[in-house]
């Protein structure tokens, strides 16, 4: 690994008391959730007016550096050295003072404030006064300053949209003037003009001295904005990289470990196209939903792709009841749907793997094998143990089909990792009888191996003749292992793309609404 | 629902955009406000005796507490809780007053009978903010520890309550307007400017809309939750002192019958029992509907009895009207974004 | 984190003495504490340590204990019931009243009736309607009381059926033991439901539901049907206390429940049920009955007031939740 050094294409900028060496050096991270290890020994450092971008896949522990950077976790070990300060406290209000401001993935802004609240009232003392029109008025100015006028100041925040949401915490961000800003995943939401924003911004900020902490995956981006960057894997520096001297292959490489890129089963063959399917549904409303025609046939894996906030979400709770939908002609395994519940889809074939696993796939303090059994609790049937005891084939064997790493059946849901739930809330569905799964995001933030066998499951569901409609945020999971993607944009279909059409580019492309592109 | 459709056209539009207007509607009190109004309109065509100065401060009287205390828990609803040992502060507060009253000057009685509210919201609050202890567990728990202790401070009603303190809180102390409404209007305008003109306030609602948000955007959470239980403590003691001061007694049970009507007026109010949400003359307003039942039927000439079901039945229907009239709204609009 | 594990006999103990505790059910702590405070009771007065007191004890807790059940349903679906006190009211006056103009059978279904109409209704407006089960219960307590007020003049009513006291207040002969027959009777009932809630599909159902109501909703589950059955339920076994209570004491009045608002739900959170849903049980919150019942019983020999007991309920619920009432994030 190369050590370190001073550079960059933007030059320093000679702040009063010039630092000796980099602003931010970090040494020797380290965090432990209870037996996970988020975070192991991650050093690097940053230079002000630089920009460093922390990169790696999903659940590589980039957003848990950049939460113990802000102050949100305190580290387990290691040191966060800042400008001859240490921070590392596990204290915001620390990192703020310091000059650390972050934007956070999960954003971090009161609902129920306005947008004028959100941006001014985490500065100052709880016991000075506050004012509504003073407030607002700063905060049009300030908006205006940074090149937002089209979002009003005096709204409530749940009033916005996901992407404004975002750009008012950068702009939050931004406003404290800070001499560190961290951007954890600050663009997943914006759409290209939005980046292109966050970019004036980021240039602007580090032509001041202001050092950048840019956590990302998305490498177009990394290669237009960053200076130097970290790459991790597994929680570990896998390796650091300069400006320009970087290709996509390598990069990919080394997030990934291993070869240069990853090994995804083989797609099942291509189900008949004669076959009834499994379901139709035509102009199907729903909010965040405008007009979506799908037809998934048996064994087919239908891939949703888009940027967050497209209606993917909401999509595939409209499929399965769990959302208000309305559609002009709606079949769910042969049966016509007018509304739809998750009741009546449950009993027409259909089962659903939610995004969050923790909060709505799983009951957490709930056995194992009564997490997998929850969908089929009869009101007067057998419940608890004499039930566990009849289906135990059946539990032991979804289980083992899916490798879950568990002390067995009578353990508590919320004591294994990550990935190993997720195995739950998607293996309560196999050997059902189910004629559509859908799934929301199952390989996020789980490690490489649980997704590994979660591909290999998916696949072997749809070899059954099960139909997959599989929303996925990693591009490389739906141009390899499904037969068909679907890209939206605005609650509508931007493209369907198939066989030759089907490749990252077109996915990516449809997604940020340009269509056809190469 | 809408006043455009009581004055029809643009006037009535823009009315219902107004930014007062628009914060009542986000804060869920324009069902408890219209029901109020409807409410008191039918009390004056009933009786209108009730405009008279002594009914009028008969009726004080009896809302005020009511409505301190529906206040107080207001306050912790916003942080997300919910207080179950409201009763029990307010009585613990109501005795701690009236036996100072005996040996002290009223102004340090005033404060026993002041610090006593806020002692227990201070320990309420620090079990809840810095012990990371469920709300209704712990105000559970201390309900049965401050009503205790209120019954050794005073075993049966009695205290040394004087004529000239009832005067100066419930009596005929001001022309015409009663003096116990304005004691009401004096705590309410305080609390209005400190939950929405101070940076505190802002925290306090900023806390049960998102505890996280808060803490994420480098603020004190706990602190703003320990300040509520503190700030509801306060004005449910001063709901406990004012209720001394009507019946010229304290009283170890006085409280009681306050927890379930203080949480009922605040759902009537229609502030949102995860936090965040709630409307301080929406409160206020919420409680005298409620309060003022009795006496309605009373002069209408109907049992009385039947205003523990009338309260109940505006209870419910006001806070689930809104949200069947959306579902039945969503079923004949469609569900179309 | 190693082999691929599904059975579980060959599950690896875990190691240490914290893992071997952390295996006992939650219900048998407060029987434990339980026997604790019974020994302790019998060190002050050694004539404390004796089966009538025992007996006398276990008496006053399941009293407490079957007014409870209903609560430790309606808390483990992430609910709260504070309708019991008037529902108790409600069903033990309406049991009289209907026993003496229809005769005992239709007086008995007339007052579970009555319970189970008014947990139906609690039952639909939370699962229907969306509102607070606090605001919900709260208003239906209140509507209650006026009902109760309204529909029935309590002078008259003091007879009790024979049947009635046959099964609550009757001493029975056990082993040459005289206990009351409302505690075989506690017994049974606890047993029941204690089966319902483990080994039934909709006991487990409930659980889900408590634990984890978006859950439960995009399992599939009917959430709503759950709901209301368990508010119905909840409200049968109020008035089932009612009824017993009336039967034991002999006497009933329009606020013959009001110690068992917060003293239900001080049960049922002493008997390890989490306030926020998903866990407790019967046998658990017939331990906390006991454990407070317990507490009275030395409060009373010590004579100490009642006041003094009130506090100590209040100290008791401050140290369980301090010892498992956490806001985990899990």
């Amino acid at each position: 690994m190369s050590i370190p050094q001073q550079g960059g294409a933007v030059a320093q900028a000679a702040a009063p008391p010039a630092p000796p060496e980099a602003l931010l050096v970090v040494r020797g991270l380290v965090k432990h959730y209870g037996p996970v290890r988020a975070v192991e020994d991650v050093s690097f450092s940053c230079q002000a007016g630089e920009v460093h971008a922390l990169v790696g896949e999903n659940g590589a522990g980039k957003s848990t550096v950049a939460k113990m950077l802000a102050g949100a976790v305190s580290p387990t070990a290691g040191s966060i050295g800042f400008g001859g300060v240490e921070l590392g406290s596990g204290s915001i209000r620390d990192s703020r003072q310091a000059g650390v401001t972050c934007a956070f993935q999960e954003l971090a802004l009161v609902p129920e404030w306005t947008v004028a609240e959100n941006l001014s009232l985490p500065d100052g003392a709880p016991l000075r006064g506050f004012s509504q029109k003073k407030a607002t008025r700063a905060a049009r100015a300030l908006l205006d300053r940074l090149e937002l006028e089209h979002i009003d100041p005096s709204v409530p925040v749940y009033s916005l949209s996901l992407a404004d949401r975002q750009l008012v915490e950068i702009a939050r961000a931004i406003a404290a003037d800070p001499q560190l800003l961290i951007l954890d995943e600050a663009s997943s939401a914006l759409a290209p003009p939005g980046v292109e924003w966050l970019f004036r911004r980021i240039r602007e900020l580090t032509a001041r001295g202001t050092a950048v902490v840019y956590v990302s995956h998305r490498l177009s981006e990394l290669a237009e904005i960053a200076d130097r960057g970290t790459v991790l894997r597994d929680g570990k520096v896998a390796g650091e990289f300069r400006r320009g001297a970087w290709t996509d292959d390598q990069l990919i490489s080394l997030m990934a470990g291993r070869e240069a890129s990853r090994h995804f089963p083989e797609s099942p063959p291509t189900p008949a196209a004669d076959a009834p399917p499994v379901l139709e549904v035509k102009n199907l409303v729903s909010p965040g939903i405008d007009g979506v025609d799908l037809t998934v046939r048996p064994g087919e894996i239908l891939g949703v792709g888009g940027l967050q906030g497209h209606g993917q979400a909401e999509l595939l709770r409209a499929l399965y009841g769990a959302a208000p939908a309305v559609a002009d002609h709606w079949h769910l395994g042969g049966h016509r749907i007018k509304r739809l519940t998750p009741v009546r889809a449950v009993r027409l074939g259909a089962g659903y793997v939610p995004e969050d696993r923790k909060r709505e796939g799983l009951a957490l303090q709930m056995s194992v094998g009564e997490n997998l059994l929850s969908p089929w609790l009869k009101a007067f049937g057998l419940g608890g143990r004499p039930l566990l005891g009849s289906q135990s084939s059946w539990i032991s064997g979804v289980l083992r089909s899916l490798s879950v790493r568990t002390r067995g059946p009578l353990e508590r849901a919320g004591a294994l990792s990550g990935g190993n739930q997720q195995k739950l809330v998607f293996g309560r569905w196999t050997d059902r009888d189910r004629r559509l799964v859908l799934l929301h995001d199952p390989t996020r933030g789980i490690d490489v191996r649980a997704k590994q066998e979660l591909y290999d499951a998916i696949v072997r569901l749809s070899g059954l003749g099960v139909a997959v409609i599989w929303f996925s945020t990693e591009v490389e999971e739906l141009v390899h292992v499904c037969h068909r993607v679907v890209v939206l944009y605005r609650g509508k279909i931007a493209d369907e793309l198939e066989g030759e059409r089907l490749t990252a580019d077109a996915v990516v492309g449809a997604a940020v609404g340009v269509k056809g592109r190469r | 629902m809408t006043a455009s459709s009581v004055t029809p056209g643009l006037l009535g539009r823009r009315l219902w955009n107004a930014p007062s207007f628009l914060r009542l509607r986000r804060e869920g009190a324009v069902a408890p406000v219209s029901a109020f109004l409807v409410f008191f309109v039918v009390y004056v065509i009933i009786n209108p005796e009730l405009l008279t100065r002594f009914q009028l401060q008969t009726a004080s009287n009896l809302v005020v507490p009511l409505a301190l205390a529906a206040l107080g828990q207001l306050i912790i609803v916003l942080v997300g809780g919910i207080d179950i040992s409201i009763g029990a502060i307010m009585s613990f507060s109501n005795v701690v007053f009236a036996t100072a009253m005996v040996s002290l000057p009223v102004p340090l009685a005033l404060l026993a009978g002041i610090g006593a509210g806020l002692i227990c919201g201070l320990f309420n609050g620090a079990l809840v903010a810095y012990g990371k202890l469920p709300a209704i567990a712990v105000t559970l728990a201390s309900a049965f520890i401050i009503g205790s202790i209120s019954r050794e401070v005073m075993d049966r009603p009695g205290g040394g309550i004087t004529p000239e303190f009832y005067l100066a809180t419930s009596g005929e102390l001001l022309p015409y307007v009663p003096v116990a409404l304005f004691w009401l209007a004096i705590v309410a305008v305080l609390l209005w400017l400190l939950l929405q003109r101070t940076a505190l306030g802002r925290h306090i609602y900023g806390v049960g809309s998102s505890a996280d948000s808060v803490r994420a955007a480098g603020l004190n959470a706990r602190g703003a939750q320990l300040a509520a239980f503190a700030l509801s403590g306060v004005i449910v003691a001063l709901g406990g002192i004012m209720l001394a001061g009507s019946t010229i007694t304290g009283d170890p049970r006085s409280g009681d019958p306050y927890l379930l009507s203080s949480i009922a007026a605040v759902a009537l109010a229609g502030a949102s029992f995860t936090g965040g949400r709630g409307s301080i003359i929406g409160t206020i307003l919420a409680a005298c509907t409620l309060g003022l039942v009795g006496n309605l039927l009373f002069f209408a000439g109907i049992n009385s009895y039947w205003q523990y079901v009338i309260a109940a039945l505006i209870v419910i229907s006001v806070v689930g009207l809104p949200v069947l009239w959306r579902r039945i709204y969503q079923a004949v609009r469609g569900v179309r974004a | 984190m190693t082999a691929v594990r599904a059975d579980p006999a060959a599950a690896p103990a875990r190691s240490g003495f914290s893992g071997a505790l952390g295996r006992v059910p939650r219900s048998v702590w407060p029987l434990a504490v339980f026997v604790l405070l019974f020994l302790v009771g019998g060190l002050i007065r050694p004539n404390l340590l004796s089966v009538d007191s025992l007996v006398g004890t276990a008496t006053f807790a399941m009293i407490l204990a079957i007014a409870s059940f209903g609560q430790t349903v309606a808390v483990i679906q992430a609910g709260i019931d504070l309708s019991v006190p008037n529902t108790i009211a409600f069903a033990a006056l309406g049991f009289l009243t209907w026993t003496a103009a229809f005769g005992p059978v239709l007086g008995f279904v007339g007052g579970i009736l009555a319970g189970v109409i008014v947990g139906l209704a609690n039952g639909v407006i939370v699962a229907k309607l969306g509102l607070t089960p606090i605001v919900t219960t709260i208003a239906m307590n209140g509507l209650l009381f006026g009902v109760v007020l309204l529909t029935f003049r309590n002078s008259e009513l003091t007879v009790i059926p024979q049947f009635l006291t046959d099964i609550t207040a009757t001493k029975i002969d056990l082993f040459g033991v005289k206990i009351a027959a409302v505690l075989p009777l506690g017994l049974i009932l606890m047993v029941v439901l204690q089966l319902v809630l483990s080994f039934t599909g909709w006991g487990r159902s409930l659980f889900v539901v408590g634990s984890a109501p978006h859950t439960a909703t995009l399992a599939g589950l009917p959430v709503d049907r759950i709901r209301m059955a368990g508010y119905a339920l909840s409200g049968a076994l109020a008035a089932f206390a009612g009824i017993v209570i009336v039967g034991f004491y002999a006497q009933a009045s329009a606020t013959m429940g009001a110690s068992y608002l917060l003293g239900s739900v001080a049960a049922v959170v002493v008997g390890g049920a989490s306030i926020f849903g998903g866990r407790g049980s019967m046998v658990g919150t017939f331990g906390g009955a006991l454990v407070l019942g317990q507490v009275a019983t030395l409060v009373n020999v010590a004579n100490l007031g009642s006041n003094i007991q009130q506090l100590i309920y209040g100290v008791i619920v401050l140290i369980v939740i301090a010892l498992y009432g956490r806001r985990t994030a899990e």
